[in-house]
């Protein structure tokens, strides 16, 4: 095992990354995901990791502000860059209108997709604060769900856009 | 009692503010110290014999910690069933053959993933390949592959029948010769995958003598069982700790080999092991639903009363009986809920192929069944020059009928489903509007109706709750219902907040844990708001009783003067006297050495019966809960690429009441999508066993351009009184089913063109579309 691990030793590098807002210097292989680095390697367990194939969206974060698929990010890529995720959203125990809008409107079943929804949805309102519906349903295609059916993420993002659409739950 | 302040309205979700800050925790963020990473060496043939298995190479490689195969096992088989009839048939590992492409051979536990990789790279396996049979048309030959030689056959002398359902009730053959008009035709469905986003993972630590589990599961009791069983260990040795459930839909109930590997490689390396199934083993060596071929006769009078109806059912059930003998059983079910019979004869054969073994799968069955009667049905109803709301009013099912089983259907609403989605549809004001116009984008519109059972019984057959009082006159509830996202928390804690008159926001529920909370059915037998939530309210009951008492007793007066509001009792007749629930405890703390407080409530249904029906002959009562639902589709067709869409669905359901009308929503919402996706999209494309399009790249699950609007309409049949028990019924699968069936409709009436197998492919489509206009028969 020891001379296993040093070998694989070889190759590795230091990168700096802010996430959320937090500086970190971490130490890498040119293999590393950004899923990887951070789920675990900063216990950042918030984003999901769902297919590894760059297909199901459930591992979305915001590079330098623009949602990337995290388990196609090589970790190397995002050396001196700035990265948020779905732990960074609320503000102390305040929710981000994004993610309370989520909960108003029934958008969350299992809560996967969540995570990566909400990254998504966060870049598409910071970019365009009042998106068209096929606005909302191209920034989103990358972000499957299997729960909801849609219809009550759109409605979210209405809602959190301010576009008249008023909470159905209590 | 007046206004109910909980029941019936729409609170968010208890477990939302986890869900939405990345606090929930999923199996895979569960973090061990010391974690080993376990991997599976599966099959690459779909039928071979196992000459030589030789692991000695994956062990001395450096960073292997454990590799074990089924000689490392007790030997012990399991099955999704698990009856007299139908004994375990499965070991945990493959012992002697494979049957079928990714069958789970070895299992490794490395430090890392590479390692692990490496080390499955390097066993070596002999194989003798053994011809192999997908069809199972061919495989109930005589002289077909033999799948199990050893098994006991359900019917001689055919190969590879697993499993049988026949039954039937009245003469059919004198049916058909009283019927007007008899009509016959074949159906066909494939295979689809569940479409969870959280991929399995588990990871298990065996510690001190016990074993520690976090799996992906829909009920953690049986998975205790399951693993306990296979692993020859007492259930109290077994602890399945709560994980939040990313998506099941039927495809996380059974025990999969790599649970029991973690588990058993834990146990050998005394360390935590994870292991997590990758999206492509999912699509080709995991367990999808269930492809059936469907043969349906049906005999009916002029006006389309149903006089008489035979059905067989054939379903290519995979290399081991998985679900495949239920399937059969409840496809019979899903006949007879929604329409009277008065003659039937129904046989269903589950036969075993080399393919993957099949799983539940939302729906278990309707979808398929209800697509060919409903299919069936439009096109008796086209040939008597009846309408299809007609048709259907003719044969629905009235409030308070027996069905042929025994079981009552109660205030069944089916009646008033198809009246209200005839009438918000403009059903009979489009229906057969479309394939006149003179476009080649056609609209149509079709309707499709169904019924559900609710919490049969099944292992562990009933649910306790718990709910016990803190000091600060707030309830902590102890449920082991699971949430997988249909709201159990949330739902358990308004029934309690109901029952208690306290704050939803006070209630603390602690969940779906095997040591900390009380059996439960699980989240997949449609029973959960039923069977817990009733044990829920009385256990709350419990509890609120306890504290009247203790009123009464301090306030000196009877408890009938005893008004209970916002965690405060009061003397109706003496304002002044009235206490908090805090004080009340505190009060009992003084005087009564401070018994706590805390209630009990079990339920399980039908408690008289000891167990659910046979498989084989459906005689015994299924359940007391149907529901029903009338669902209708509106779709989109251009019939110059045949491309098709949902563009609005409307279901009018029949749950009994809604406790949480917006999660009702969301599960009608999500129906109508996989729905949508099994109708045009969707297909697990296989050859000889092998998946060719294992990634969600080439499988295509509906994205957030396929989304259809979806309106609802609930027909109110039962009520809820507090103290009393109550019915809710069915609502989280059985409407995946007649909104197919009225998709499947509804492209006929937008073209002309009857389709009878899924999916409805652009294809298939034009095919259709081609073959009118040569026959003339082409409206354009
Ligand atoms: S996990 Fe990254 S796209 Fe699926
Ligand atoms: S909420 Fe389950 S996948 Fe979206």
């Amino acid at each position: 095992m020891p001379d296993a691990q040093s070998k694989r030793k070889v190759g590795s590098q230091i990168i700096e990354i802010s996430v959320n807002g937090e500086r970190h210097e971490i130490s890498v292989k040119p293999r590393h995901t950004l899923v990887e680095v951070l789920r675990e390697k900063l216990g950042l367990t918030g984003t999901k990791d769902g297919c590894e194939q760059g297909v199901c969206g459930v591992c979305t974060v915001l590079l330098e502000g623009r949602p990337v698929l995290a388990c196609i990010t090589l970790a190397l890529e995002c050396h001196g860059k700035e990265v948020r995720t779905v732990e960074g959203l609320a503000q102390g125990e305040t929710l981000s209108v994004v993610q309370q809008a989520f909960l108003d409107q029934g958008a969350v079943q299992c809560g996967f997709c969540t995570p990566g929804m909400l990254m998504s949805v966060t870049a598409l309102l910071e970019k365009n604060a009042n998106p068209s519906l096929p606005e909302i349903k191209k920034a989103l295609e990358g972000n499957l769900c299997r729960c909801t059916g849609y219809n009550a993420i759109v409605a979210a993002v209405q809602q959190a856009a301010g576009q008249g659409v008023k909470p159905v739950m209590q | 009692m007046g206004e109910l302040s909980y029941i019936g309205k729409s609170f968010r979700r208890k477990d939302g503010p986890d869900k939405v800050t990345g606090r929930a925790m999923y199996s895979q963020d569960v973090k061990l110290p010391g974690t080993l990473i376990g991997r599976i060496l599966r099959s690459p043939h779909p039928h071979a014999r196992i000459l030589r298995i030789d692991t000695s190479k994956a062990r001395a490689l450096p960073g292997v910690k454990a590799v074990i195969t089924v000689d490392d096992t007790k030997g012990i088989k399991h099955g999704f069933v698990e009856t007299p009839r139908y004994p375990p048939d499965q070991e945990v590992l493959a012992r002697g053959r494979v049957v079928h492409v990714g069958e789970e051979i070895a299992a490794v536990a490395a430090i890392d993933q590479l390692t692990a990789r490496q080390a499955l790279e390097l066993i070596e396996v002999d194989y003798e390949i053994l011809p192999a049979v997908f069809d199972p048309d061919e495989a109930i030959q005589p002289d077909a592959p033999q799948i199990h030689p050893t098994h006991p056959k359900a019917q001689v002398p055919f190969s590879n029948i697993g499993g049988r359902t026949a039954t039937g009730w009245g003469d059919v053959e004198a049916g058909f010769a009283e019927s007007d008009y008899v009509r016959e035709d074949r159906f066909e469905s494939h295979l689809r995958t569940h479409g969870y986003l959280e991929p399995h993972t588990t990871i298990a630590h065996w510690e001190n003598e016990r074993l520690n589990v976090w799996t992906s599961s829909m009920g953690t009791f049986i998975k205790r069982a399951k693993l306990a069983k296979t692993l020859d260990l007492p259930y109290s040795a077994v602890r399945v700790h709560k994980a939040y459930v990313g998506g099941t839909f039927g495809g996380k109930i059974d025990l999969y080999s790599h649970e029991y590997c973690a588990a058993r490689l834990s146990m050998i390396t005394r360390r935590p092991v994870r292991i997590v199934a990758t999206r492509e083993d999912i699509f080709a060596a995991y367990r999808h639903g269930q492809p059936l071929a469907m043969e349906i006769k049906t005999g009916v009078k002029k006006d389309g009363t149903i006089v008489a109806q035979q059905i067989r059912v054939i379903n290519n059930s995979g290399a081991y009986r998985g679900s495949g003998v239920v399937v059969i059983f409840l496809a019979w079910g899903f006949t007879m809920i929604p329409y009277r019979i008065p003659n039937l004869k129904y046989e269903g054969l589950s036969v075993y192929t080399n393919y993957t073994v099949r799983a539940p799968q939302r729906g278990h069955g309707c979808p398929q069944i209800r697509f060919a009667i409903e299919s069936q049905l439009d096109r008796i109803a086209e040939d008597l020059g009846i309408d299809p709301v007609t048709i259907r009013l003719r044969n629905a099912r009235k409030p308070w009928e027996e069905l042929p089983n025994g079981d009552n259907v109660h205030e069944a609403g089916l009646i008033d489903c198809i009246k209200v989605a005839a009438e918000k549809s403009d059903f009979l004001g489009k229906y057969g509007k479309g394939r006149k116009a003179a476009s080649t984008i056609r609209r149509g519109i079709g309707m499709g109706v169904s019924g559900y059972f609710g919490g049969s019984l099944i292992y562990p057959n009933g649910s306790g709750v718990i709910v016990k009082m803190n000091d600060d006159g707030t309830p902590t509830v102890l449920t082991g219902g699971i949430d997988v996202g249909q709201g159990s928390e949330t739902v358990i804690s308004q029934i309690v907040a109901e029952e208690l008159a306290v704050n939803i926001d006070d209630v603390k529920i602690i969940s779906s844990d095997t040591d900390t909370t009380p059996q439960d059915i699980g989240a997949w037998i449609s029973g959960m708001t039923y069977v817990t939530g009733n044990a829920a309210r009385q256990a709350a009951g419990n509890v609120r009783q306890q504290l009247l008492d203790l009123a009464a007793l301090r306030f000196n007066v009877d408890i009938k003067h005893l008004g209970i509001k916002d965690r405060v009792i009061f003397n109706r007749n003496d304002p002044g006297q009235r206490m908090t629930y805090r004080e009340i405890i505190a009060h009992s703390i003084a005087t009564r050495r401070g018994d706590t407080i805390i209630g009990e409530g079990f339920w399980r249904t039908m408690r008289d019966e000891p167990t659910h029906p046979s498989l084989a002959t459906t005689k015994g009562r299924w359940s007391e809960n149907y529901a029903y639902s009338c669902q209708v589709a509106e779709v989109e067709v251009d019939i110059e690429s045949g491309e098709a869409r949902l563009i609005k669905a409307l279901t009018v359901h029949d749950c009994g009441f809604p406790i949480n009308p917006a999660l009702v929503k969301g599960q009608i919402d999500g129906q109508v999508s996989m729905a949508l996706g099994h109708a045009f999209l969707e297909e697990v494309l296989t050859k000889n066993g092998y998946t060719l399009n294992p990634t969600w790249l080439d499988y295509r699950m509906p994205t957030i351009h396929e989304m259809a609007a979806s309106d609802d309409a609930d027909v109110i049949t039962e009520q809820y009184v507090v103290g009393k028990p109550y019915r809710t019924k069915e609502v989280g699968e059985g409407l995946v089913s007649g909104i197919l069936a009225a998709i499947a409709n509804a492209v006929y009436d937008a073209t002309g063109v009857r389709l009878t197998s899924t999916p409805f492919t652009p294809e298939k489509i034009l095919k259709g579309v081609r073959k009118l206009a040569r026959e003339g028969k082409g409206r354009q």
